[in-house]
């Protein structure tokens, strides 16, 4: 299999060339993706709605730090913003700072500090571009492809594509800890894969994370196959199919979710907020 | 300006004070697709959130959280997108028990595919804001409004400007007839003997003192002491000291009426009078937890300075400092630091700020919901709590 990817130097060669314009607070959500939104009509900006980065405590903080860290050490990433608001729990400047010793490719701002919402959506904006010109995609091979999968619902065809994928020297990663495939999907982005194959529960629909291409494989249950056209291939298909949209997708081929510009994140937390 | 109250009566005998036409996922894999509705529409909102339908223990509570929030009577339409489950189809009953002025419900699984739902709701939406757009105010009375008191980054001047100044308003609308709620136990700790003590019986004394040691025991269930998180560090910069300090301060949200009753997280206040309700001080969840419970205007008081808001309640910010209030004006609707700088008192502050919700809830605008801040959050215990 070959795959074209982008060089994202120390993040690693990715399938994609993202800008990550990371909210490392819920109230700098809105203003991230009125970033992200101008931004990302020049460039390929993505952004995430969550609740989290304040009021959290315990082993949440440490976490969820780590959690925005994987985000933007991710390989698909070739530039992060984070917008901070300023007076939140886990702070967006000391986040970017940790970050910017491994990739120089990283900025931050802060609302508080930036004359408000506009000040900091320009200021934003062209701290975004600024990256994206001072780091320019870079093509190159992927020699290490990981292709994670979510098995939410166990697969038969699923130990097959991880033989095969395996024979064909690609690395796989497969997480069933929960029913919920976003849940999974946060364990495989954690694990830095680049593509995510999703088996998803049968009373659940398809769905993706922002900075992964996800494929959804259908079941046959009647939920399933009344989203079918959801679903980037039908329960009848494949280990081969898989695979070769697997390498298409690599390439840059879009995924129904990608297509969609849709994609949720459910960050792990195990403590109720204070 | 006119004293009188305007608004809009919602069949089940609440008003709203805004024709807002919701777009609501029940499942947060139609969360992308309620964004891009709300987005290409010509003026309906959306929210997002990462609940998958789980059935765990925070089940309920998110149940009641997202049932309330559609019935906010606030919202002239809420548009449902379901997966069509037993427990979405359950949501809905339960959100129409209480009151949706008008229900839209798109299943998913009818349509076929996000793509065809996102065509089939936008001209659903967009005809739905013209009619909201249509319907005239009408006088209300002031047991109409329900106004939710919150603070957020909140500094050494909190306690004496901005929170204060609130109470000043808060009071005078209770006296008027009301609906007044004070949430954030994390932000009373400290301070719950002295609120107790303004309780209307002993009971109600009791329950605001038991929401804080329910709300201790559950964080030190997790080993956790609060007061090593709590003053933020946000706080700290801003010159608060202690949890307690900030408490102190907090709690002059609710002026010095008394308490009628204590509210569970999303419930809603029975009738007139100065409500706690039991919620985390994390600003978005509390939101959350006012706008299910039917309130219908808030004050949000910050020492720092946050643009956040919400889809269905407009949310009036003030400053509790001069300084702050001019170096973030878009998100600022009114500063209370004059009291600190001297050139106002408590009273005119408070004055202005009653003067402020009557405006807001008679349609002028909040900075808010002008950059149409619609923040939500999902408040989750983790199974961590003991009652």
């Amino acid at each position: 299999m070959k795959i074209t990817g982008f060089d994202h130097t120390n993040r690693g060669v990715g399938i994609r060339n993202l800008q990550l314009i990371l909210p490392s607070v819920v109230c700098s959500t809105r203003v991230s993706s009125r970033i992200a939104a101008e931004v990302s009509k020049q460039y390929s900006a993505v952004t995430f709605a969550h609740q989290h980065g304040c009021g959290i405590i315990g082993n949440d903080v440490g976490g969820i730090t780590e959690y925005f860290a994987s985000l933007a050490k991710h390989p698909n990433i070739g530039s992060v913003l984070i917008v901070g608001l300023g007076c939140e729990t886990i702070q967006g400047n000391e986040l970017a700072e940790k970050l910017l010793k491994e990739n120089s490719s990283t900025k931050y701002l802060v609302i508080q500090e930036s004359g408000g919402v506009q000040g900091t959506v320009d200021g934003g904006v062209r701290a975004a571009k600024e990256l994206n010109v001072t780091y320019p995609p870079k093509h190159a091979e992927l020699r290490d492809l990981h292709i994670g999968i979510d098995l939410s619902n166990p697969n038969l065809i699923a130990a097959e594509l991880v033989t095969q994928l395996g024979s064909l020297g690609i690395k796989t990663t497969v997480s069933s800890s929960h029913k919920n495939s976003g849940l999974n999907f946060s364990e495989l982005m954690e694990a830095g894969v680049h593509l995510i194959v999703s088996f998803p529960d049968e009373n659940q629909p398809a769905s993706g994370f922002p900075l992964i291409p996800t494929l959804n494989i259908s079941s046959n249950s009647p939920l399933h196959l009344a989203l079918a056209a959801d679903f980037d291939l039908p329960s009848d298909t494949t280990v081969a199919q898989i695979i070769d949209l697997i390498e298409a997708v690599g390439n840059g081929a879009k995924t129904k979710v990608e297509a969609m510009g849709a994609g949720e994140i459910i960050a792990p937390r195990v403590v109720r907020s204070v | 300006m006119s004293n009188q109250l305007t608004g809009f009566p919602r069949a089940d005998g609440r008003w709203g004070f805004r024709n807002q036409v919701l777009v609501l996922p029940l499942h947060s894999a139609l969360s992308s697709v309620a964004r891009k509705i709300a987005d290409a529409s010509s003026g309906a909102v959306a929210v997002s959130h990462d609940w998958s339908g789980e059935r765990d223990g925070d089940y309920d509570r998110i149940f009641k959280t997202i049932s309330g929030f559609a019935a906010n009577p606030n919202s002239f339409a809420t548009i449902f997108l379901t997966l069509n489950t037993p427990h979405e189809l359950e949501i809905i009953k339960a959100a129409q028990k209480i009151g949706v002025n008008h229900t839209e419900i798109i299943n998913l699984t009818e349509l076929g595919s996000m793509d065809k739902l996102f065509e089939v709701t936008l001209p659903i939406a967009n005809d739905l804001v013209v009619q909201a757009k249509k319907v005239a105010r009408v006088p209300a009375p002031w047991s109409a409004l329900h106004l939710g008191l919150e603070c957020g980054g909140s500094d050494a001047l909190s306690g004496i400007t901005a929170n204060p100044a609130l109470g000043v308003a808060s009071d005078r609308l209770v006296e008027l007839g009301a609906v007044s709620v004070l949430g954030e136990t994390t932000e009373i700790l400290g301070a719950e003997h002295l609120l107790a003590a303004r309780a209307i019986t002993p009971e109600v004394g009791r329950q605001i003192v038991e929401a804080v040691a329910r709300y201790e025991r559950s964080i030190n269930y997790e080993g956790i002491d609060m007061r090593g998180a709590q003053p933020s560090r946000g706080n700290i910069e801003g010159g608060l000291t202690t949890l307690e300090e900030k408490s102190l301060g907090a709690a002059k949200k609710a002026g010095n009426a008394q308490f009628t009753g204590v509210l569970d997280y999303a419930d809603p206040a029975p009738k007139p009078g100065l409500y706690f309700m039991d919620t985390p001080g994390h600003d978005t969840e509390q939101l959350t937890g006012f706008a299910a419970s039917g309130i219908n205007i808030v004050v949000f008081t910050s020492g720092r300075g946050t643009p956040t808001g919400s889809a269905v309640m407009p949310t009036i910010k003030v400053a509790t400092n001069t300084p702050m209030a001019e170096s973030v004006p878009d998100f600022i609707d009114l500063n209370a630091g004059t009291i600190a700088d001297g050139t106002e008192t408590l009273e005119e502050v408070g004055a202005r700020i009653f003067d402020e919700i009557l405006a807001v809830a008679n349609g002028q605008l909040t900075k808010a919901e002008k950059g149409l801040h619609h923040e939500f959050s999902l408040s989750r215990m983790y199974n961590t709590v003991i009652s």
